[in-house]
């Protein structure tokens, strides 16, 4: 039991832990064609870009992972894993230059960007596809295909299917942050859905804590105490030897004999209280002990 | 002569006097009865004296822009507010409850937790009602953390989900816990017979030193990891305990548990009762709050009962039967609503002590509201 209780809780580190990896990734938006209004990079070029977004509560290193734009070749660009500058902050973006050369700098893709192809981010195995976004074969020049935030609280995005203005390193949502409040007010107008789940859970919390304390506490204390009780408890055969004796014998005497009876048999002094415990004393001989068996040196 | 009667007259207008509205005095009123019941009816002294002399406080009439209201930035008032309003108070009484608590009831008799879980559908239950009167379900979700029973965990939850109503549920939670014994009996009474009053339950067993520590840890990575968002909560909570049962942080136990906790219960009654100025706070509003504050804790105390008769229905073992005036217990008014079920149980049988078995369901409840708010927070937050 122990051993699966620690499997369990090991596997589920291993989940939370990898709650906040590389899969909290997102690409949030691309722009194949930059026109004359596009940012500059670092050597004033302007370049398509991809942007990502990290939508986890903690910080994700994403180097070590691809960025390509052929699903046949999935470790097209490698962005550098000994780079710092590649852990992206909690729901924060990183720009990723495509100037074809990834050999410009860690946040450039060795690819460019052509409207019609899919821009995929692949995990850091070269082989798990974290997200992609394609690019409309009509993308006009200047304009950027993005992911909004339908609700940034649970961190739902969808694709926008129309071109958008590029909004580099801005977060993309299509309205203002939506509050708890607000949102449950549309899902869920006469509040049955939150409290049946509200409740689910504060029963859940609470009965995995009793569960773990019964289990590693209190049944193996009741089963310590068990035999004790066992013994204690006056089986149906005796209940009625006593009640046929009564039944039989009117006399005072036997009342207190049969009472001192059950008063021992209940108080479990009948017998004497046997430890249970076995003693093997070890006997030393010659044969064994390595004391008897030292030379004795002459002093 | 003149210039005298002029100042006079200028002085007069930033008395007390001058910018008096009868709101002032109503709050000035309601502020006395709350002293006046926890001297004469020793109801909740530690909570209703700051909170009854807070009110009268913040509702002495004054000329606006002095700088000393509670709601005016930089005053001292406001800045022992920002306690409040922020969220740090309840999760410092949430340490000092910790280091108070002895978890061993809970420990020995692990069933006893679901009474505490049972006993949190009063939050629910006023949330659906307060839907139902036209609030925001953030504002229904504040007002329902009323029926947790627990003050610190009502001002917290509401400063973050609807701080304008943080005053009125605020004074609602404590006024309630100091009425425990009012409210509980009559709905202990109504939903019990006496065959069941008169259960007798087994001694608890002794829980070891062993027990106690391993509790607040398991304790806290359980429900931490299941609600995050009641982590400030959850985390002082148990982390108090962990104080307490290691033995080797006594003085850090007795300074959260003692100095500590009676500092900060001072100012958060004191800046609580401030901030329910007449304007504010007189209002249908909190008045409906109040009314659904009421229903929260007779659902909550219905609830605990009525999951105590349903758990014994599934207890073959009469021996093990559970008496159900232990489960009003499950709202976390620590130690008022377990002192009920001793009185209760003990006027109907003086042999029959409950306040041990009801402690158990008493320190669930307070983990259970503390997760409950955890929930609220993250849904409607």
């Amino acid at each position: 039991m122990r051993k699966f209780l620690t499997t369990a809780f090991l596997l589920l580190l291993g989940w939370t832990l990898s709650a906040q990896n590389v899969s909290d990734l997102i690409i949030a938006e691309v722009v194949a064609e930059p026109d004359s209004t596009g940012i500059l990079d670092d050597y004033g070029r302007q370049l398509g870009w991809v942007e990502l977004y990290n939508k986890s509560t903690g910080t994700v290193n994403y180097g070590g992972c691809y960025l390509t734009d052929d699903r046949a070749c999935l470790r097209k660009s490698l962005i550098p894993k000994s780079d710092l500058r590649t852990k992206l902050g909690p729901r924060q973006t990183v720009m990723l230059f495509c100037s074809g050369n990834g050999a410009d700098g860690t946040f450039y893709a060795g690819f460019t960007l052509q409207p019609g192809s899919t821009v995929y981010l692949v995990s850091n195995d070269g082989r798990t596809i974290i997200d992609s976004l394609a690019i409309p074969a009509g993308l006009p020049k200047g304009k950027s295909i993005q992911k909004h935030a339908t609700d940034l609280r649970q961190q739902h995005w969808e694709a926008e299917p129309e071109p958008c203005t590029p909004s580099p390193a801005i977060l993309n949502s299509k309205s203002d942050i939506v509050s708890g409040g607000e949102l449950m007010k549309e899902r869920d107008p006469h509040g049955w859905i939150l409290s049946i789940t509200s409740v689910s859970v504060v029963f859940a919390a609470l009965a995995i804590l009793w569960f773990l304390f019964w289990l590693l506490f209190d049944r193996p204390a009741k089963k310590a105490a068990e035999p004790k009780k066992a013994k204690a408890e006056p089986d149906a055969e005796v209940a009625a030897a006593i009640a046929l004796a009564l039944d039989m014998e009117q006399d005072g005497d036997v009342y207190a004999a049969i009472a001192t009876a059950v008063h021992l048999y209940l108080n479990d002094t009948v017998h004497d209280v046997e430890p249970g415990i076995v003693t093997i004393r070890r006997t030393e001989t010659a044969w064994n002990n390595k004391a008897l068996n030292f030379r004795k040196l002459p002093r | 002569m003149e210039h005298i009667f002029q100042s006079l007259a200028q002085f007069w207008e930033y008395t007390g006097f001058a910018n008096c509205a009868w709101q002032n005095l109503v709050m000035i009123g309601i502020g006395i009865v709350f002293i006046t019941l926890a001297i004469v009816k020793e109801w909740e002294p530690m909570l209703l004296v700051p909170i009854g002399f807070g009110m009268i406080v913040g509702n002495i009439p004054m000329f606006p822009g002095l700088n000393i209201g509670v709601y005016e930035d930089g005053s001292v008032l406001n800045i022992l507010y920002q306690g409040v309003k922020q969220g740090w108070y309840p999760p410092l009484i949430f340490l000092g409850i910790g280091a108070m608590t002895d978890f061993s009831a809970l420990i020995s008799q692990p069933r006893l937790i679901l009474i505490g879980a049972a006993a949190q559908m009063g939050i629910f239950g006023a949330y659906l009602l307060a839907l139902l009167f036209g609030f925001a379900p953030n504002e229904a979700g504040a007002i329902g953390i009323i029926g947790g029973a627990d003050g610190p965990t009502a001002i917290f939850l509401s400063s973050k989900l609807a701080p304008d109503l943080m005053g009125a549920i605020a004074v609602s939670a404590y006024s309630y816990m100091a009425l425990v014994p009012v409210i509980q009996k009559p709905i202990m009474l109504l939903l019990t017979n006496k065959k069941e009053r008169l259960i007798k339950m087994p001694t608890p067993r002794t829980v070891s030193k062993k027990e106690k520590i391993i509790f607040p840890i398991v304790g806290f990575l359980i429900t931490a990891f299941i609600v995050p968002s009641g982590l400030p909560l959850l985390g002082m909570l148990f982390f108090g305990n962990l104080l307490k049962e290691s033995g080797v942080t006594k003085r850090l136990a007795n300074t959260a548990s003692g100095p500590l906790i009676d500092v900060v219960t001072t100012l958060i009654g004191l800046t609580v009762g401030a901030s329910t100025q007449a304007d504010k706070f007189i209002s249908v509003k909190s008045l409906l709050i109040f009314g659904l504050g009421l229903l929260s804790f007779v659902i909550a105390t219905t609830c605990g009962v009525l999951f105590v008769k349903l758990m014994n229905l599934f207890i073959k073992n009469p021996a093990r039967k559970i008496n159900p005036l232990i489960g009003n217990a499950g709202v976390s008014a620590v130690p008022d609503s377990a002192r009920v079920s001793e009185t209760v149980g003990r006027e109907i049988d003086p042999t029959n002590h409950l306040l041990m078995h009801a402690m158990g369901p008493n320190v669930a409840g307070v983990i259970g509201s503390a997760v409950a708010a955890g929930i609220l927070l993250s849904f409607l937050g």
